[in-house]
């Protein structure tokens, strides 16, 4: 049977074990039925053309993991930030890990989907949110609606500046011989609030891992989002992310996605932007080898006036790996004074390496600054020989090469642990001892 | 320090030196010119040690070792320094975490401890200081958006850093105005000593004003052509290399 | 007294289409519909051997399983094959051998368009072949270029005088089964031009081919083949206007470009078909398949200005098969009104040391939809190869659109691949600035559209930079958004 006809037969079963009298699951039932007309995209879908799911979909996943497996703080500890206060929301194969997890209900909500899809203290805020910013031509969005249950909630109230960083960890153990993990998250940033957020999936095992991600972001009035996707996950481990950011007035949303790990990782990043003067960031630093594919997909719609939004995705691949980049701005045609920024850069360290890049504009304002720029080129040889020269060895002086390349994404950085976490997976990744410090 | 024997080198099978013989002892200074083209900016690269440049014979032996076959780094581990004619830009990495990681390659070759900040810091300083150089300039990225002084300034910030005991200048006063170069001069002049050398390449004679020469050859078509004192640069500078022809 | 927007736009929309004129020639038109038969009967007019009447058929095949694409962003209602005459030819003799014996209407309209053939030949220098609704109705100059070798006739003319040639190349740059409309046009093509430059020979003129689709309800299939021997030069030039009529008219043609070792083909277009009427009823439907061969050292450079047509559907594009060629596509296209084009180019580099340039300008005016669609493909091992593009659009209001889809594709890592693209508008200030110095808004617009567009401009050959110079004002004239 194929995977998509395993989801669909499996609903019913899904079904015994919620509330199938709430509104949401109206939402669920609708998503399967678009679902089960799309089916899973494949390469004659444009936005998959250079994405195969082929492979990935033929492993027989376990939809519902069981039990969990128990996993002792001490074995993990180096996957969470070092020397970091921070709030922690701890999956476990699909599990909520009270124990290793700190949630908070001190005048904000940094808790569990699952508790907000049931309990009628919620029920204003998932009524008004809840599966209204997704693609519902995105098969795999559906997919994860169709099943949404347990995931991130995040609610921090307005004027509220969040005190520490938020830390979401998905582990998988391997309770499973192939698992699929469908986390459906929902974060509300009202008026003048700011929050921090990092996420991070890590499979613990060498079975076969596919999560199919969904997050729905809302960032109100002057409210500001610092999002950090850390994707350093086992090479049997892959990913599909796909996250919705409506954003509001005088709001600033930033994303930076690091992508290390994994077999294959997609990032669906889409942006609307929903009032005036709004900043949507987004960055990236990809680092791949061997067989591995990374490919971000970013949407920017620009509906308003006097909004700006920067894209600096820079790729390193080496191996035989894949790297692919689409960018699509869309400016309205009300969207005047829009300032539009995307720029790729790419290195390719391998002939058996590639990278497909598609910077799109699409423009219908004519007062707007939109520009893109992609390169795809080589280490530069006569900088090489001006640091081996200064006596850094070969493969220390194309790491730091390398490392310049990608710096300027790491510049936005604002949590100084996250910063030198991504620089010590860079140096691991380049196979170097160097701190990229001073 | 430095013996060079009967090189010759070919770049793309095209060969720019023809037969070059040249011996530096420590504590002197060498001055290199020569009209455009001679291969003198060659000459530099290929004792640095850059692979475009293929030696097609003889031999270059620094302190009784042969080093044509050792790669930029070795040579630079062992005490060869090259100030570049056109530096690299490289942005992404500033001044600092550049001179940092190219003293702690230098201290990793001789099997010595890295060098701690505090240090670091204090021989920055103090360096940066002896040139003239701002702060403010050491946290800016590599040489991007440099003037033509700055980026000679900071090849010679990097020489005192750095301690070679052989440097070769390659055409260091290009694009200096007279107050970049008396700095830069006089921060040459100043660690200068008996233990090392420095070879001066240049199209004028302007430099040599500063930095005294010891010896001055003369560069045409691949070969030395002829070889004296710092008289005869200014004999140069008056005749034209046309006389030397 | 400045103008004032609105009176620019009167003025723009109250602009007749200056080649909008119908010329009244007798012709023979064949009844519309497509079938097999239809597809034998041109063959059989035009005296075809049976080898060129198989290979028509074999298209019409392939064409009848396709189906019109439509990932193009662009809108329209999809022609009626059907409804459609595929063949048109001017009455009287079929051949001339001299503009004497042309019939004195047709050289009218020649007159009209600006391309007074005596004028030409005298001044220019420039070999013309005319195709007038399908047929190739003159073509200057063959006797000097006949002396250097050189073959320079209709493609009809050609498959019975050069067939070796035509059999050799015809259909092996752009296939029969190449996409829909370079099938359809396979199947019922009607003349177009051929030129054949031998070995070592620098073509000592332009080579110049003016189309114009005339009568009513007629469709016109032209195909062009232009095959450089080693080592040689041509530069061809390519011209296009049609009458205004209500209904849309189709326009399916297919180029082809052989360079072979050494040579080089520099192929410029001003393409001004009809474009509609101001609210957009009418117009050419532009769907063209143009695509060259570079074998080693070679070089092929296209150049086309694009300001007619309300449908344009056109990627000239190079295949870089052989080591160290060459390919560049310089491009300018400007929609206003109702237009849409999508337009770009493919450079696909295969060989070693291939270098591509793509320099794309589209300006966009009114309710018009502007695309640049392109790809950039480097092949696994096609070492070293380059490509720099650059892709920047201008509007003219709120009411059009720019878009840009640039494929690119990497899979060699000696590759060297820049992509830049910008928008912008035409700023107040600039235009102020002019109004300061005594230039009006008009000429102010015109001078900036200039300046945005002259790496273009610059590559075209001087007798048709000065042509699309107008072409240009004309188009956008009180387009100021």
């Amino acid at each position: 049977m194929s995977l998509a006809d395993k989801l669909v037969s499996s609903f019913l079963a899904f079904e015994l074990d919620i509330n199938i009298q709430s509104p949401v699951h109206v939402k669920r039932t609708k998503a399967l039925k678009e679902f089960e007309k799309l089916g899973f995209p494949t390469k004659k879908n444009e936005a998959w053309k250079y994405t195969s799911l082929k492979t990935l979909l033929k492993e027989d996943y376990t939809i519902f993991s069981k039990k969990k497996n128990v996993l002792d703080f001490k074995n993990i500890k180096n996957y969470f930030l070092d020397n970091t206060e921070s709030y922690k929301i701890v999956f476990v194969d699909g599990f909520f890990d009270p124990f290793l997890s700190q949630t908070s209900h001190d005048g904000v909500d940094i808790c569990i989907l699952s508790a907000a899809l049931t309990k009628p203290c919620y029920s204003k805020i998932v009524s008004k949110y809840f599966d209204s910013s997704i693609n519902t031509k995105d098969s795999l969005s559906l997919i994860n609606t169709a099943f949404a249950k347990e995931g991130v909630y995040i609610h921090i109230p307005k004027n509220k500046i969040l005190d520490k960083p938020i830390e979401v960890l998905h582990f998988a153990t391997g309770n499973e011989a192939a698992l699929m993990l469908q986390p459906r998250n929902l974060i509300v940033v009202e008026k003048n609030a700011q929050v921090e957020i990092i996420e991070t999936h890590q499979s613990l095992t060498e079975n076969p891992i596919f999560t199919n991600s969904v997050t729905e972001i809302f960032v109100e009035q002057n409210a500001h989002l610092d999002y950090y996707k850390i994707q350093n996950d086992s090479l049997n481990s892959s990913l599909i992310d796909n996250t919705y950011i409506s954003q509001d007035q005088k709001s600033v949303a930033k994303v930076h996605t690091f992508s290390f790990g994994g077999k294959l990782t997609r990032n669906n990043l889409n942006y609307f932007q929903k009032g005036s003067y709004i900043n949507s960031t987004m960055k990236g630093i990809t680092i791949i080898d061997d067989n591995q594919l990374v490919d971000h997909h970013t949407l920017v719609d620009h509906a308003k006036p006097n909004c700006e939004s920067h894209q600096d995705y820079k790729g390193i691949y080496s191996g035989n790996s894949t790297g692919v980049f689409n960018g699509k701005i869309v400016v309205d045609k009300i969207a005047q004074k829009t300032n539009a920024f995307q720029q790729n850069n790419n290195i390719l360290l391998n002939d058996k390496s590639s990278i497909n890049s598609k910077p799109q504009l699409e423009i219908f304002a004519d007062d707007v600054k939109c520009s893109h720029g992609c390169t795809i080129g080589q280490l530069d040889q006569d900088a090489l020989f001006y640091l081996r020269a200064r006596g850094i060895p070969k493969k220390e002086a194309k790491a730091l090469l390398t490392f310049a390349f990608a710096n300027n994404v790491l510049e936005s950085v604002n949590i100084p642990s996250v910063k030198s976490r991504i620089k010590k997976i860079i140096a691991e990744k380049l196979g170097v001892d160097l701190g990229f410090d001073l | 320090m430095l013996s060079i024997d009967n090189l010759h080198v070919s770049v793309e099978g095209k060969p720019i030196l023809n037969g070059i013989n040249l011996d530096i002892r420590a504590g002197e200074v060498h001055a290199i010119m020569g009209p455009n083209g001679s291969g003198k900016s060659t000459l530099s690269s290929v004792i640095a040690g850059n692979e475009d440049y293929e030696v097609t014979d003889g031999d270059i032996v620094y302190k009784n070792e042969n080093i044509v076959e050792l790669s930029p780094e070795e040579r630079a581990h062992k005490g060869i320094f090259l100030s570049f004619q056109y530096p690299i830009e490289i942005p992404g990495i500033t001044v600092t975490n550049f001179i940092k990681t190219a003293i702690n390659s230098n201290l990793k070759a001789r099997n010595e401890d890295e060098m701690p900040a505090n240090k670091m810091l204090k021989k920055i300083r103090e360096k940066a200081e002896l040139l003239e150089i701002d702060s403010k300039f050491l946290s800016r990225s590599l040489n991007e958006g440099f003037s033509g002084g700055e980026k000679k300034r900071n090849e010679i910030f990097q020489m005192a850093m750095l301690e070679p005991s052989l440097s070769i200048l390659d055409e260091t006063d290009s694009g200096l105005d007279i107050d970049a170069l008396k700095i830069v001069a006089n921060g040459v002049n100043k660690l200068k000593n008996k233990n090392n050398a420095v070879i001066v390449i240049t199209h004028y004679q302007r430099l040599l004003d500063y930095i005294i020469p010891d010896y001055v050859h003369v560069l045409h078509e691949g070969k030395i052509v002829k070889s004296g004192d710092k008289e005869l640069a200014h004999q140069l500078e008056e005749k034209g290399y046309d006389w030397i022809k | 007294m400045a103008y004032t927007e609105e009176e620019l736009k009167k003025e723009l929309e109250t602009k007749e289409y200056e080649y909008g004129f119908v010329t009244d020639i007798e012709s023979e038109t064949f009844p519309v519909g497509l079938d097999e038969e239809i597809v034998k009967s041109i063959s059989q007019r035009k005296s075809e051997p049976q080898w060129m009447t198989d290979w028509r058929l074999k298209a019409f095949k392939v064409w009848k399983e396709m189906e019109e694409p439509d990932w193009a962003n662009v809108k329209y209602e999809k022609p009626d094959f059907q409804k459609i005459s595929y063949f048109s030819a001017p009455k009287g003799k079929a051949k001339y051998d001299s503009l004497d014996e042309v019939d004195p209407e047709l050289l009218k309209t020649f007159d009209k368009l600006g391309i007074s053939i005596n004028e030409q030949k005298k001044l220019a220098g420039v070999a013309v072949d005319i195709v007038m609704d399908s047929v190739s109705v003159a073509t200057t100059f063959k006797e000097t270029l006949s002396k250097k070798g050189i073959i320079f006739c209709s493609i009809s003319e050609a498959i019975k005088e050069h067939p070796e040639l035509v059999k050799k190349y015809i259909g092996t740059v752009v296939p029969q089964k190449d996409n829909y409309y370079s099938a359809l046009n396979s199947a019922v093509f009607s003349d177009g031009s051929f030129c054949y430059i031998p070995k070592g020979v620098r073509c000592p003129m332009e080579l110049s081919t003016y189309f114009r689709i005339n009568q009513a309800g007629t469709g016109q299939f032209e195909r062009t083949l232009v095959i450089a021997d080693k080592n040689s030069y041509v530069s061809y030039l390519e011209g296009c206007t049609a009458p205004s009529r209500d209904e849309n008219q189709l326009h399916a043609a297919v180029v082809e470009l052989i360079a072979l070792d050494g040579a080089e083909i520099k192929y410029s277009t001003v393409q001004n078909w009809f474009p509609g009427n101001k609210n957009g009823k009418g117009g050419v439907y532009n769907f063209v398949t143009k695509r060259g061969i570079c074998h080693t050292n070679s070089k092929i450079s296209w150049t086309q200005v694009e300001t007619g047509s309300a449908v344009t559907w056109k990627y000239p594009s190079c295949i870089l098969k052989g080591d160290n060629s060459v390919g560049e596509f310089y491009s300018i296209a400007v929609t206003n009104n109702y237009q849409q084009a999508d337009t770009g180019t493919k450079m696909i580099h295969i060989g070693k040391n291939t270098k591509s340039t793509i320099i794309s300008k589209g300006i966009s005016a009114g309710k018009s939809q502007n695309s640049y669609r392109g790809l950039v493909q480097v092949n696994s091992r096609a070492e070293n190869a380059r490509n720099f593009s650059q892709c920047d659009s201008l509007l003219m209001g709120n009411k059009c659109g720019a878009h840009t889809f640039p494929y690119i594709e990497a899979k060699n890592k000696s590759a060297m691949i820049e992509h830049e693209a910008s928008t912008s508008k035409i700023g107040e200030d600039q235009i102020f600035y002019c109004n300061q110095r005594g230039i009006d808004t008009e000429k102010a617009i015109a001078l900036i559209v200039n300046g945005f567009s002259k790496e273009v401009l610059n590559k075209l050959p001087m007798e048709f930079a000065v042509e699309a110079q107008k072409l240009l004002e004309i188009s956008l004239e009180g387009s100021v958004g």
